[in-house]
């Protein structure tokens, strides 16, 4: 097909408005895999889009081509849980693996490109690499040509979920998660295997796929309900394994207590980073035992009925009391008693900022306008943050109940999901719950026959950090380049084509229904004092359980690090927690007391922000850490005011200058003068918070930042400040040689190896491979 | 009715008039570079930032809403040296020189890239009234000097100097009597004037400053006649800024005293946009990125313009990339150069209106 009927067909779908010009773009993209001039420039001619505005557009998302590439993408997650878990050199094996030529970026064969992603959101499963749709987590640099090879076997074959079916009699519920972890972690595979096995002994079994279970990092999870109600769960579970677990089940009980004796010396590593080698079949009583820390220091709102609600049913979540909280406040309450009841409840917005979800309703209810809208702001982009996705890919009806009230109670009639390009799962099940609310009813015109109608659409982000800022979002829905302007005027009064517009976060929304349904003290009674209910938090890094938590406002840090998350991994010393992502900043382990409080986390210089808590180890380099935020900021700016775009490039070099131990103690107090104008003087949020992880590392760690003036880094990450040493304990197995990708180590057969510096690219293979641990890290300096 | 303290003075001002308005309304100066009456203000470079006082923020003021009880400081030193911050970050990367290396070694302070414009253009009328102002205001003459210009000249890193100390001689010698009468004019000594420098130029640069001499024939040392001078000036690379005399980015550095930036950062490699129909020249190194340009193309459905290419550090403006910068801007070009507050935007055959007057 050529590109001009190409774009032709598309146009015929989206239509010739200006405000398509991203969808258009996308779906253009789609097509032909890259957006060649000639494809813009018949836009122009086909739509009402000028040359400028496509120009500027295409330019200004990340995830527009201009260039062709490979038949495959293998996108490479940077964000802060794979950063720290070394995805910077699963990056450079690819490249090398694959040779791909940084001009072009493309393989030789045309077959493979590679992009380096913000995050993916599957921050548990650090590091994470995805080719096309198919997801590899935990992956090591010496594992890039395993990964290729079984990419290119198994490709990318689509399964498909079956729809539960309630009340059926039945044997046993097969209960897998279908969340991006556990899909990551090969859960499709293990569903299609689970039906194989049905159909070959016949088995009276339903298959049920579930959302996210939040247990993340042991990913497949499948559990296994029989019809007396014992539940079983198995993790990390290998598709050859299907058959034997299902029969265990589903076969004679006895069976069971066979295994029964060894649980007891299982238990303690349940849900442990520690690679379980036997699938760990485990009793509703002791589940309970040891689920105890991970889920019971929780509390679900926004999570209510994780791992047992079919995400895509519609049935399901209305047995489970969904859209209840909807019809009361259709039937039997009114726009301001609603709005009160969310002010009264101290419902702050969960997006970050924690502007009173109460006042913000109350502002758009009083705006005039017609038509008023309501967004509910999914460009989830934090690196190390997953919270919205998880919600949308698993509680879709229960955002959209919560959309459908705030438009009920801001007198809105349309809703906008705008969800970031990144997570294609999440926009499928919003797209397949909208259609069923069509069908029953809860959207559209005259919901539950009253005078109330709702719309909703969706919106597919195009990859831009900076349009989670709500005036950079609308902007980005108005087809132009997402860049901010100064409030006021809140979106609340003008905002989406001038319209009265409330914008607010999934997780925000989904706390709504449960409010409605449980009253305003049932939130106001949890947590502090200016912070109420509950937060979600996705919790990685060098942690030993990690996973997506729903906790009350007002636990410490220090409870979630240790009780929830059972403390740090491999023995490491518990060195800092970073919070709120780029525009938060590193909390010290000394500072560990501290409650989960905004303005208690805002008082240390860091910020709830939307929830990415990322635990750092004695490995972790603070410099290191600031450096990667600052990369991904400045990356991330829109470009338009003057501190944020050069302004960060400046604190970028010096922070950079520090990692190599080319700065001086002078430049890091040019690094901090300069942080403060940034943030005094940046346009929005994005600029503002920017200097966070600089400023809360030279406030806890300033000894760190001095070090690096004399070229030490004391966690051995700087690559400038270290270098690899065989040490006495080589047995001279050859083994580091053979997989030296540059042939820094010369072949010696029982003798202590060598390797040579100038040839050595720092890839940490030699490292991964030794069997001895007789490769370490040493600094250049020491 | 609007009520606040600008300064400590009290103002009572309708809603939705900006900080900025107000002040300018009531004679407070407030610097600034992206804004202008005719366009919705954008707040890109924040050299007229204020504090509000009760928020204990900093504000934009071309964008900030006048709001009930607001205490704006406009004035004070936290105030001016965030407005100085943000005018040495778009100096830092303003990889651009005020002033051509000949002339700022010329120790009359010749124009000579101007002559050579004018040389050029064979306009040997204003050619010799520039010649006579420049030697009654400084009271040298070519003749006299060893030619430090020649030795300044860039166009040595490609191949020869242009025959600087020559073609001024020519044209001194051109002037007559009565002439010397009319031409009653002083150059202005710009040499106290903040002056911008370029940092270091890689080699695939040098060769965009080459563009402005693509009709270049043969190099020609001794200038004999008006034909000579009109070939030899076109080997000249116009190294020094169109708008020197009128930058507003220049006027402002100025006021604050600053002093250019050492350590220039690089966003993108310098380039040298030449539009042969129009004769517009677009230089990014010369860009601040304040998007009054993009602006006042936006509302012009008719023909094509410029936009934003790109995000953040890196974002340029550009001709949109389905057209080619030789077919933007046909009839507005000079809109776009009055409205550009840097000289990044001028025109091939410019000439400043009133030099010297």
């Amino acid at each position: 097909m050529d590109i001009t009927s190409v774009v032709d067909e598309v146009v015929e779908l989206t239509g010739r408005d200006p405000e398509k010009v991203v969808l258009i773009l996308q779906e253009v993209q789609k097509r032909l895999n890259w957006l060649p001039s000639e494809a813009l420039k018949h836009i122009c001619e086909v739509t009402d889009i000028t040359p400028e505005q496509i120009s500027g557009v295409s330019t200004f998302y990340s995830q527009f081509r201009h260039l062709p590439v490979g038949k495959h993408t293998i996108k490479i997650c940077a964000g802060t849980a794979c950063h720290v878990k070394g995805s910077p050199l699963i990056s450079d094996a690819f490249k090398r693996v694959l040779k791909i030529d940084n001009v072009r970026n493309a393989s030789p064969d045309n077959l493979f490109s590679i992009e380096e992603v913000a995050c993916l959101g599957c921050c548990t499963l650090a590091p994470i690499v995805q080719i096309d749709g198919k997801t590899y987590g935990h992956v090591k640099p010496t594992q890039a040509d395993e990964i290729i090879h079984d990419f290119l076997i198994s490709g990318n074959q689509p399964v498909n979920t079956p729809e539960s079916v309630i009340n059926e009699d039945i044997d046993a519920e097969i209960r897998i998660g279908i969340g991006s972890c556990c899909v990551a972690g090969g859960s499709k595979e293990i569903l299609s295997e689970i039906n194989n096995v049905k159909e070959k002994y016949n088995l009276n079994i339903r298959l049920k796929p579930v959302g996210c279970v939040g247990v993340c990092n042991q990913t497949p999870l499948m559990e296994i309900v029989t019809k007396e109600n014992i539940h079983s769960r198995y993790t990390k579970v290998d598709k050859q394994q299907v058959e034997e677990i299902l029969l265990k089940h589903v076969r004679p009980r006895s069976l069971n207590k066979r295994i029964k004796g060894s649980i007891n010396d299982l238990v303690d590593t349940f849900l442990s980073e520690e690679k379980l080698s036997g699938q760990v079949n485990i009793p509703v009583e002791l589940r309970e035992k040891y689920l105890n820390n991970f889920l019971n220091h929780q509390v679900h709102i926004s999570t209510k009925n994780s791992g047992v609600l079919s995400p895509e049913s519609y049935e399901e979540y209305c047995l489970s009391g969904g859209f209840e909280a909807l019809l009361k406040c259709i039937k039997e309450s009114d726009q301001k008693s609603i709005i009160k009841i969310i002010a009264d409840s101290g419902l702050r917005g969960r997006g970050g900022a924690g502007f009173p979800t109460g006042k913000k309703w109350g502002i758009s209810f009083l705006s005039t306008g017609n038509p008023k809208y309501v967004i509910c702001n999914g460009d989830e982009g934090d690196p190390g943050a997953f919270m919205d996705r998880m919600l949308l890919e698993s509680f879709p009806y229960r955002v959209i109940e919560g959309m459908i009230i705030a438009g009920f109670a801001t007198g809105a009639s349309e809703g906008i999901f705008y969800i970031r390009a990144e997570y294609p799962l999440a926009v499928t099940r919003v797209r397949t719950a909208i259609k069923r609310c069509y069908e029953n009813g809860v959207l559209g015109n005259n919901i539950y026959d009253s005078t109330f109608s709702f719309n909703v659409k969706i919106f597919e982000g195009a990859g831009a950090f900076v349009c989670g800022e709500e005036t950079a979002l609308i902007s980005s829905l108005e087809g132009k380049r997402g860049t901010p302007h100064l409030r006021p005027p809140y979106p609340a009064v003008s905002g989406f084509r001038g319209q009265p517009t409330l914008v607010n976060n999934v997780e925000t929304l989904s706390i709504v229904p449960w409010i409605i349904t449980y009253g305003q003290e049932a939130l106001c009674s949890m947590g502090t004092e200016k912070s109420k209910g509950t937060k979600v938090f996705a919790l990685a890094g060098k942690i030993s359980k990690g996973g997506l938590i729903e906790v009350p406002m007002g636990i410490t840090i220090r409870e979630i690090v240790e009780n929830i998350g059972d403390g740090v991994i491999n023995g490491n010393t518990f060195k800092a927690v970073q919070i709120g992502g780029p525009s938060g900043g590193c909390i010290p382990a000394s500072k560990a007391d501290t409650l989960v409080d905004y303005e208690e986390l805002t008082k240390l210089g860091a910020m709830m922000g939307s929830g990415g808590m990322v635990v750092l180890d004695n490995t972790d380099c603070m410099v290191d850490m600031a450096k990667y935020f600052l990369t991904f900021t400045h990356k991330q700016s829109c470009g338009k005011c003057t501190f944020c775009r050069i302004g960060t490039k400046h604190m970028l070099n010096i922070i950079t200058a520090l990692t190599e131990g080319k700065a001086t103690l002078e430049d890091i107090n040019d690094l901090e003068k300069l942080c403060k104008y940034v943030r005094d003087g940046s346009l929005c949020g994005l600029g503002k918070t920017s200097p966070n992880p600089v400023l809360t590392g030279l406030k806890y760690f300033r000894e760190e930042y001095e070090e690096h003036t004399r070229g030490i880094c004391r966690a051995n990450k700087c690559r400038d400040l270290i270098k690899y040493n065989v040490n006495d304990s080589c047995t001279g197995c050859t083994k580091c040689s053979q997989e030296c990708p540059v042939k820094a180590i010369p072949f010696k057969p029982y003798e202590k190896h060598e390797i040579d510096q100038l040839i050595c690219t720092k890839c940490d293979n030699c490292r991964i491979i030794c069997p001895e641990k007789a490769i370490e890290i040493i600094n250049i300096n020491g | 009715m609007v009520k606040l303290k600008i300064d400590n003075a009290d103002f009572e001002v309708k809603e939705g008039l900006t900080i900025l308005d107000i002040a300018i309304g009531a004679g407070i100066k407030i610097p600034t570079l992206c804004n202008n009456k005719n366009f919705p203000h954008y707040s890109s470079c924040m050299v007229c930032m204020v504090k509000d006082q009760k928020k204990e923020n900093f504000l934009p003021s071309c964008s900030a809403l006048a709001q009930d009880g607001m205490d704006i400081d406009c004035s004070s030193d936290e105030v001016k040296s965030l407005r100085r911050e943000s005018i040495e970050l778009l100096l830092s990367e303003h990889r651009a020189e005020c002033e051509a290396p000949c002339k700022v070694v010329c120790p009359g302070g010749y124009n000579i890239p101007l002559m050579n414009r004018l040389l050029s253009a064979k306009d040997f009328n204003t050619a010799v009234q520039l010649s006579i102002a420049q030697i009654q205001s400084s009271g040298l003459k070519c003749k006299d000097c060893p030619g430090y210009c020649e030795n300044a000249c860039r166009r040595k890193k490609v191949d020869t100097p242009v025959s600087i100390k020559n073609l001024q001689i020519f044209v001194s010698q051109q002037i007559k009597m009565e002439n010397r009468v009319a031409g009653q004019h002083n150059i202005k000594k710009s040499s106290k004037r903040f002056a911008s420098h370029i940092g270091k130029i890689e080699a695939d640069e040098l060769q965009e400053w080459l563009k402005e001499c693509k009709n270049v024939i043969k190099r020609v040392r001794e200038i004999s006649d008006s034909d000579s001078a009109a070939m030899e000036s076109e080997s000249c690379m116009h190294c020094d800024c169109r708008a020197a005399d009128n930058c507003r980015l220049r006027d402002i550095a100025d006021e604050f005293s600053i002093k250019d930036p050492r350590g220039k950062i690089v966003n993108s490699p310098i380039q040298k946009k030449i539009n042969i129909n129009t004769g517009l020249i677009f230089e990014n190194a010369k860009c601040i990125k304040c998007g009054l340009c993009v602006r006042l193309c936006e509302n012009s459905k008719e023909e094509p313009g410029l936009c934003f290419i790109n995000r953040g550090f890196v974002s340029i403006i550009s001709e949109p990339l389905t057209e080619d910068f030789n077919d933007i801007l046909k009839t507005k070009s000079q809109e776009v150069i009055d409205i550009c507050p840097t000289g990044a935007l001028s025109l091939k055959t410019h000439q400043p209106p009133i030099w010297g007057a």
